[in-house]
Formats: C-alpha cells, structure tokens, sequence
C-alpha cells in the first residue's frame, strides 16, 4: 500500500516532468506550411478558421480545390482584385504546401447565423446541386468539387451569383451545369440555398 | 481599477512580492514585481502589433511567459473609425476588450511601460521592472505637435482624431454641431505618418455626412503633400460625387489659433475654420525615441527585415507603425502581420533556431461613402533578408461589394490580434 502509494506519486512526478519538458502542442503554428500561409489568417481566420460572412473557410478545404482555386484566381479566370496578387503570391511561395496546410487544419464551419426558414427553404431547393456535390454537401475532392458545407452564407451566395451572371470562369466546361442551374433560380432561391448549405456541418 | 488588475495579475503570477507597491501608499518598490522564473517574453503595447505578438508567442510556445503591457483597458480599432465621423458606425462597435488575450494565456497588465533598459534586458514599469528574455515593442506613433505653430498650447480645442478613441467621438460632435454654412478644414501632415489612405478616407466621410446633413457647408483640406498619397486615381473618382470638397495640395499648414479659429499655410495663406482637424506629423511612440530604438531620422525605428529585431538593439523587437526601412504602408494589416512574424521569430530564437524568412501582406480597405469601399493589396517577397514588394494592385472601382469584403476583413482581423 504504502509502496504503491510511493510509486504511483513518482509516476505522477516523471510525468509532470515530462509534461513541462515537452515541447508546444502542435498546433496550426507547428504545421509544415505555416510559415508560407500564416499572412493568409488576416483575411481567413487563424488556420483558415474564417469567421467573417465574405471570406471562405479554408480550414480542411481538400488540395484539388485549393489548387484550382487559387491557379483560377491567379490567372484571372475566377476575377479578384483582391485575391488575384496574393494567390500569384502563392503560386511563388508554393503552392503544394499552402495547400497541405490549409488541408490539414481542422475543418471549422461559419459562426454566421442564418434563419431557420431560409435553411428549410434552401434544403426543399437544395435536390440539383446534391447531383455534385453530395447529400451533405460534402463535395468530391477528387473531381474539384467543393463541399459547401459550413461555408459562410455571403461568400456561397455571392458565388452562386457571379456563375448566375456568367461573372466567373468563363468557357470552364466543368462549371457549365451549375451555371445553368443558377440562371434558372431567383436571387431568393439562391439566398436559401446559401443558408441551408451554411447551416449544414 | 488599475490597482485590483494589478492585484489579479500578481495573484494570477503567484507572486505577492510588488503588492506593497501597488496602493501607491508603500515605499518605492526598486525591485523585479514579478520575478522571472521561466522564459518570458514581454511586449509593449497592445494595438493591432502588440496584441498580435503576444497572442501568436503563446500559440506558438504556451511554455513561455507572456506580459503584454497595455495603459489602455480597451482596444479601439483606428480602421472603420473614420466611419464614426459620417454617423455610420458607433465607437462602441470598434471597442475591445483584452479577454481573448487572457484566454490564451497572455497576462495583461494595464501600465506604462516607463522606460527599457536593453542591456539589463528589463522594462521599467512604475517604481519597478520586469525581467525579460526577449522584448517585442509596438509603440505606435507619437504627434510632433512642435512643429505646428500654436498646436501644443491649442490642447483639446484642437483635435487630430488619429488614434481611435475619445478624439473620435468629440470630432464627430463638433461636425454634427458646425453651423449649416460652415467650413471644416482638414490638415493633412507631410509622409511618413499612420495609415497613408486614411486623410483621404476621412474627406470622403466628412463630405459624404456634410452633403446629407448640410449641404452649404464647405469642407478645406490643406494637404502638406504635392498630391493624394495613396490611391489618388480611386479617391480623386469618389470626390467627383463630394462638390463640397475644396482640396489644396502643397498647403502645409504651420501654425493654428484656435481663438481666430483660423490655420496659416507655409504659403502665409490664412483660413478660417468653423470645425477643424489638424492631424499632426508623426514618429514613433515616445518610448521608442527615449531607448533610442530611433534610427537617424530621431523618428522611426530601423529593424531586421526577417526578426523585426531592432537594429539598435539587441533582443528588442519592434513591430507596426514605428518601424522604417521596409516598403510597406503603416497600416493595421501590416502591423498585424509584422506581430505574427516577430512572434515566431522571438519563439525561434529562445529555442534556438533560424527563424524562417516570411513575407508579409498587406490590405487596406478605404470607405468612400456608407456603403462603398475600395482597396489597395500589396503584396511582398523576402529576398537576401530583405523584404520586396511583389506587387500593388488597387481595386477596379469603388463598390458596395468591396464594403463587403471590407467588413469580412475588420471580422477576421480583429478576430486574428485579440480572439
């Protein structure tokens, strides 16, 4: 008793001090990466973590996309004065490992809150675009497909505006049925659907 | 309330030793008020740098002791603070408090730093000081209200609004009082000064409230500058829908009297005013020129492009607006990027390591009206240790969009230097 006691209080011990020695918990600052794509978190939240209604989640976004994203915004195929000098920023840091740092971070949805009967609305709506991009709008990384889920409602709306008024990718044959689809609905269908996604985890 | 804050942060460091000192009715404490016991990173100043640095020093190693030293209990942002002028934003919804920081494990002290002490690698702090390992300072700018005739003397009565806060909310008063045919004359001083756009920015909120609310008023604005420092193509396209504004480039103003209420310019032109914003030349915060981290020029501070590491001296970091020598603007973004860049370096440093070379970026939004906004990106490459500019690109236009994406910019950024 008294001896396990005494030994139970020196394990307790070594590990406090093996506690202490330990180096920093790996966090989004010890990724591999971090030091290319720390700058992107003024605009998208720490690890990509973005809180803001405007500005994408990039946190877990799959590499296929984060590629293509930022090769189309860089080129000018996906128009951006914005993002256009600093994917081509990438694209000089490197852009693999930008993009394996974003994907690994853990997947963060918008805090942005949005109405419960926009989110019904949307969902009853919601039947062409799970052709593509899943039942849960989980997307398919393999055919750079985004998920949509948990993106905020600003950044998704606005999206499925600029394919509505052909103001994105132009002559992209990948992106030819989502055009059509978002001619083919409202601006308030289109605000629904940007809800029922953003709510979506 | 500095005292009970002082007490929690004694109590939360487990030291009692400073409590005498801290009443203010004990005897001068000469001594260390809390002692160092494991490595301690302090960082003077708690704006959109400091914050910045002492929050990523704790994310990078939660093993190190961060003190972050702030006067001020509340963090007032300088972007969208332009907007308080038009009525279009409160000053309330600018407002922080430092709790975000306490949550990762920064202790917060509302104090002054008195004075550093670099080969001794302590700061001053009232009656005692704190040991260091390494110190990160962001002291901001400091009005060289000397240089302008009378400013000094004129105090309150003569105000620049340039730090967020109590100026901005008294400036949006004497505009909102102005009598309808009034004239509110803007004073721009000669670069380098804080936030390149943001006289320009200012005109636009100023002439976009005076346009709606009294439309016989005038506003001057007597710009010490051959020309618009930033974005001058995009603010000379916003103040085509302003007729109200009178601008006059290369109008230095040198002197003000606010019993006239009139300004003189170095050309001996005499305006009146009804309402006016002088915003005074600039260098660096006063503690930076008083531990001589001022390069030549006695007025900013030159760094390495890789550490922020003072050039001046050793272990000392500077980061944010009292820094030179790098092409970038003064502005809360790049001032939030130096704070990540600094922190890992200080981090890397304490370990051991090479810091690794990151570039910096930089975004800044200007509004032109309530809804509208505009951009500049710049952004950069570190090459032989020194930072390049890639590009600087200026959005298209001004639209309601970009105030969008302005928004989604202060959400995130503020989120980034104090969540």
């Amino acid at each position: 008793m008294h001896e396990s006691a005494r030994m139970i209080a020196g394990i307790a011990a070594l590990l406090l001090t093996l506690l202490a020695a330990r180096p920093a918990a790996a966090g989004p600052m010890d990724a591999p990466g971090y030091a290319k794509a720390f700058a992107c978190s003024a605009c998208h939240g720490l690890g990509g973590a973005s809180r803001a209604d405007t500005m994408p989640v990039l946190a877990g976004m799959s590499p296929q996309y984060f590629t293509k994203a930022i090769e189309d915004y860089a080129s000018g195929r996906r128009p951006s004065a914005e993002m256009q000098p600093f994917a081509r920023m990438v694209l000089e840091l490197g852009l693999d490992e930008v993009a394996a740092y974003f994907a690994a971070q853990p997947f963060a949805p918008t805090p942005i809150a949005v109405a419960s009967a926009a989110v019904a609305r949307g969902r009853a709506a919601a039947a062409p675009c799970a052709a593509c991009h899943g039942a849960g709008g989980q997307g398919d990384p393999a055919r750079t497909i985004p998920p949509l889920r948990g993106q905020p409602p600003g950044y998704l709306a606005n999206q499925m505006l600029l394919f509505k008024h052909e103001a994105r990718s132009p002559g992209d044959a990948q992106l030819q049925k989502v055009k059509e689809l978002m001619r083919g609905i409202s601006e308030a269908t289109i605000g629904d659907l940007a809800a029922y996604y953003s709510s979506l985890r | 309330m500095s005292t009970i804050s002082r007490r929690a942060f004694l109590r939360t460091s487990g030291l009692g030793i400073g409590l005498g000192a801290l009443g203010g009715c004990a005897p001068a404490l000469q001594g260390d008020f809390a002692p160092k016991t494991g490595r301690r990173v302090v960082v003077v100043g708690g704006g959109w740098g400091g914050a910045t640095a002492a929050k990523y020093v704790r994310l990078a190693d939660p093993t190190i002791e961060v003190i972050l030293l702030e006067p001020e209990k509340q963090f007032v942002s300088c972007p969208l603070s332009n907007l308080v002028l038009s009525g279009v934003r409160t000053i309330g919804s600018l407002t922080f408090g430092y709790r975000g920081l306490r949550r990762h494990g920064v202790r917060v002290l509302h104090e002054a730093a008195t004075a550093i002490e670099p080969d001794a690698r302590r700061v001053r702090v009232g009656d005692g000081y704190l040991q260091y390992d390494r110190l990160i300072v962001s002291p901001g700018v400091e009005f060289q209200v000397e240089q302008i005739d009378g400013l000094a003397a004129a105090g309150d009565r003569v105000l620049h609004a340039w730090k967020a806060g109590p100026q901005t909310v008294a400036l949006a008063r004497q505009l909102h009082a102005m009598p309808a045919g009034g004239v509110f004359v803007l004073s721009i001083p000669p670069v380098a000064f804080r936030c390149p756009p943001g006289p320009y920015e200012r005109t636009c909120q100023v002439a976009w409230y005076l346009k709606r609310a009294k439309p016989k008023a005038k506003l001057i604005v007597l710009d010490a500058n051959e020309n618009i420092v930033s974005k001058a193509g995009l603010f000379r396209a916003a103040w085509k829908a302003y007729p109200n504004i009178d601008y006059r480039a290369s109008s230095k103003v040198v002197k003000v009297d606010p019993g006239a209420r009139e300004v003189t310019t170095d050309f001996g032109d005499r305006i009146r005013y009804d309402v006016v914003n002088v915003i005074p030349p600039q260098r660096a915060g006063t503690i930076a020129v008083q531990a001589d981290l001022v390069g030549p020029d006695k007025r900013w501070c030159p760094v390495d492009h890789v550490t922020y590491e003072s050039a001046k001296h050793k272990g000392v970091h500077v980061v944010g607006d009292a820094t030179i020598g790098l092409p970038v603007p003064k502005s809360g973004t790049m001032a939030n990027a130096m704070g990540k860049i600094a922190a890992r370096a200080v981090v890397d440093l304490l370990a051991g390591k090479q810091p690794p070379a990151m570039a910096p970026v930089n975004t800044c939004y200007s509004w032109v009206s309530d809804q509208e906004a505009m951009a500049i990106i710049n952004t950069y490459r570190v090459a032989q240790g020194k930072v390049v500019q890639i590009e600087a690109r200026l959005t298209p236009r001004q639209s309601a969009e970009y105030g969008r994406h302005a928004l989604g910019w202060a959400a995130n950024i503020w989120h980034d230097v104090l969540g």
